[in-house]
């Protein structure tokens, strides 16, 4: 690995956190480079902490400083954020947020803000009753309750200041996303790809937690808010896409969820998300390419309007949702420097997008595929293997490379280092076995239509974490793991790159090669993200949540004991994880 | 997102479809953003329901799918969002009347009451297709020991 920052790869947030930005275009967000504002760090969702105190030689000294117990068991996913020598958590539901004192010893709480949250939602989440985090914006904590509500909660005081019904229990919708907070909007947007929504995105007015614009992610042009001369797709041409690419009127219970992670380029004035699934699972009550299911969609953040989408899988039979992180950063593809957006999709292809245009550069598979033999750079549509479609009149079809859990988890976003030059991401190795039978929605309840059991890919072990070159398309290293691996990544400019496991260690690894630096166990399984501030000492610290869950598959077995009247069997391919881990939910804080 | 996995509809789609909106029971609890999903107390006579002389669990494990209530309980009841319903254990009783009200009315964290869609001869296939499963007396949950099974309290018999 070459020893600096190469000349190839230059990176967005670089600009962020050097105040390039003017406060105008973006008030309160670069934050001091110890602080961690936003979800992902920065606006071009780089998980890259420019502190340096903690490097590879001295990363063997790592220990924890602080724990702290949430009081909630489900899984623990997203991040804290720091502000000002403040340290929030957003718990699971009930959506607790907690403020610690950092300056002090033993950080003691200098608020709790208890939301009231309907356990309705409880019910209604497919995948367990996550939050994803908050950002800081304008003194203000943002975030989503479970239960299709966003609230803005004072930094200083816990006082709410507003909050905002976004969504609607009885069609299915939850919120466990993190928003994104672009100049005075705050974005927003709903799972339930599982209950056959009508997916959207929301743009609020952060001063009052007016819903100002909402875009649906499919449907006709005037909902979608595909414009006339502002919509310019790389690929695709008409006009109705998201309701000419189905059958009737499907769309309107098609899914297309937002649960993943947004980004944003202050110079294009463009955010960036992916959407989930369409809905049902069984593809053959839904012929078309169902746009913009399986998609990255690119939004002015102001009104909405949509500037380009592109669809990553066509009418998707596997579950294929795209909600991954969408990183930006600027790679070489074909020869020259590209301002991209470079993503780990879930159907196992990594994609350098043109992110000004959404033309595809580049698309080679990260993990085994077998769905489809490659993505052709023309078209930008895959090239299928038929012998893999599913649908009700194709039975079990087995042998699907990646599994529905994606190659990587689009919970789990990846991180990009712009001194290596490399993405850092956990990795699932798991295919599936996929049998599609006719589904029917009723409001409210799950639309799904499939069963897909897991089994190990290539080699037997279900996972792993990995450096990834995407201006070469290639792994630079591997560290493979026995159960999937479901945390977020951290890298930092002392070249450490951190993950956790799902059988609840927390790994320090040397970015350049791999190579473990420490491990501490921390008490369950990780499918958290981790961070890196400078506390009010002047020193380096990382933070992560442990406590295992997001998963149903997960939480079966020994895994889970907090209800006497719900026993369930161990899941295949991991049915020893209750050996290892249990449910949880800690705040974890490690320093040198 | 992810929910499959356990979700193998028993068969058939229902043949009527209506877009079955989730009826309010007489004392719902309904606050306007949450769904209509239990919390409320039976109405009185409520158990009086006539019931079917002899309800087929095979019609009921068709409307346990196409009604959906393997996307929340999972496919063969193992549990998903919802909890299993074959591990001879419940939160709010086991006994024929008890879990005709679960399915009637809703319980709390998200059981819809679904009396409104299915009706009173619908709850009842239901009931017989639960309670026609096969209960084991400890569900396994520790594969790595011989049998698979550990230490656990046999369920309580429901009355």
């Amino acid at each position: 690995m070459p020893p600096v920052s190469r000349s190839n790869v230059r990176m967005l947030a670089v600009l962020a956190w050097t105040s390039v930005l003017s406060p105008r275009q973006a008030p309160a967000q670069a934050g001091g480079d110890g602080e961690w504002t936003m979800p992902a760090r920065d606006y071009a969702s780089t998980r890259f902490s420019s502190l340096a105190q903690i490097t590879p030689a001295n990363a063997t000294r790592l220990r924890p400083v602080w724990t702290f117990s949430t009081g909630v068991l489900a899984g623990h996913q997203g991040q804290p954020l720091v502000v000002k020598n403040t340290m929030y958590v957003v718990t699971p539901w009930p959506n607790v947020l907690y403020a610690f004192d950092l300056t002090e010893e033993g950080y003691p709480l200098k608020w709790k803000y208890r939301p009231d949250v309907s356990p309705n939602a409880i019910g209604l989440a497919c995948c367990d009753v996550i939050s994803r985090g908050a950002s800081f914006a304008d003194g203000k904590i943002v975030y989503n309750l479970l239960d299709g509500h966003t609230v803005a909660v004072d930094a200083e005081s816990g006082r709410e200041v507003w909050k905002t019904r976004i969504g609607d229990l009885q069609e299915g919708e939850t919120t466990p996303m993190a928003p994104l907070v672009v100049k005075d909007r705050v974005i927003v947007g709903a799972s339930g790809g599982e209950f056959g929504i009508y997916g959207w995105v929301k743009g609020l007015d952060l001063q009052t937690g007016k819903v100002v614009w909402t875009a649906r992610n499919l449907g006709p042009d005037a909902e979608v808010l595909a414009r006339p001369g502002t919509f310019t797709p790389f690929y695709d041409k008409g006009t109705d896409l998201g309701k000419t690419s189905w059958p009737g009127e499907t769309y309107r219970t098609g899914g297309a969820p937002v649960w993943g992670w947004m980004s944003y380029d202050p110079e294009l004035d463009l955010f960036y998300y992916g959407v989930g699934n369409p809905a049902p699972y069984n593809p053959e009550q839904r012929v078309g390419d169902n746009k913009w299911s399986s998609s990255v969609l690119a939004r002015r953040p102001s009104d909405g309007s949509l500037v380009w989408a592109y669809q990553f899988t066509p009418n998707d039979n596997w579950d294929y949702d795209a909600n991954a992180a969408m990183i930006l950063a600027d790679v070489s593809a074909g020869g020259r420097v590209r301002k991209a957006l470079v993503t780990f999709n879930k159907n196992g292809f990594q994609y350098t997008l043109d992110r000004a245009t959404g033309q595809v550069l580049a698309a080679p598979p990260y993990v085994h595929v077998t769905w489809a033999k490659r993505i052709d750079l023309e078209t930008g549509r895959p090239v299928l293997d038929s012998t893999k479609l599913t649908g009700a009149s194709k039975g079990n079809v087995k042998g699907i490379c990646p599994s529905l859990e994606g190659g990587v988890s689009p919970s789990s976003p990846a991180a990009y280092s712009p001194r290596t030059g490399l993405f850092y991401t956990s990795t699932n190795n798991m295919c599936m076995d996929f049998a599609a039978v006719s589904a029917q929605r009723v409001r409210g309840t799950p639309f799904v239509g499939a069963g897909s059991p897991y089994h190990a890919g290539p080699g037997g072990h279900l996972g792993g974490f990995m450096a990834w070159d995407a201006s070469a398309g290639r792994k630079v290293w591997e560290i493979k793991e026995h159960f999937p691996n479901w945390s977020g990544s951290l890298v930092t400019a002392g070249d450490v790159a951190f993950y956790g496991t799902l059988d609840g260690w927390f790994k320090a690894v040397d970015a350049r090669t791999g190579k473990l630096l420490s491990k501490f166990k921390v008490g369950s399984g990780v499918v958290g993200n981790p961070i890196s501030y400078r506390g009010p000492d002047g020193k380096q610290y990382v933070a992560v949540y442990a406590g295992i869950g997001g998963d149903w598959t997960l939480l079966a077995g020994d895994v889970r004991s907090d209800d006497p009247a719900d026993v369930r069997p161990p899941s295949d391919p991991y049915k020893d994880l209750g050996r290892h881990t249990s449910q949880g939910g800690i705040v974890w804080i490690f320093g040198l | 997102m992810v929910l499959a996995a356990a979700a193998l509809l028993a068969a058939t789609a229902c043949n009527d479809d209506r877009e079955a909106g989730v009826q309010r029971p007489a004392s719902g609890n309904d606050t306007g953003d949450r769904i209509v999903a239990g919390g409320a107390a039976p109405p009185a006579g409520a158990l009086s329901a006539v019931r079917p002389a002899n309800p087929d669990p095979d019609d009921g494990a068709k409307l346990f799918g196409a009604m959906n209530c393997d996307g929340c309980h999972g496919g063969g009841a193992i549990g998903w969002v919802g909890p299993s319903l074959v591990d001879g254990r419940w939160r709010y009783g086991g006994s024929d009347e008890e879990i005709f009200n679960s399915i009637f009315y809703g319980r709390p964290k998200g059981m819809p009451a679904y009396g409104g869609v299915l009706g009173t001869d619908g709850a009842w296939l239901l009931v017989a297709y639960i309670k026609a499963q096969d209960v084991p007396p400890v569900v396994p949950t520790t594969s790595w020991l011989p049998g698979g099974s550990a230490a656990g309290s046999p369920p309580a018999q429901p009355e």
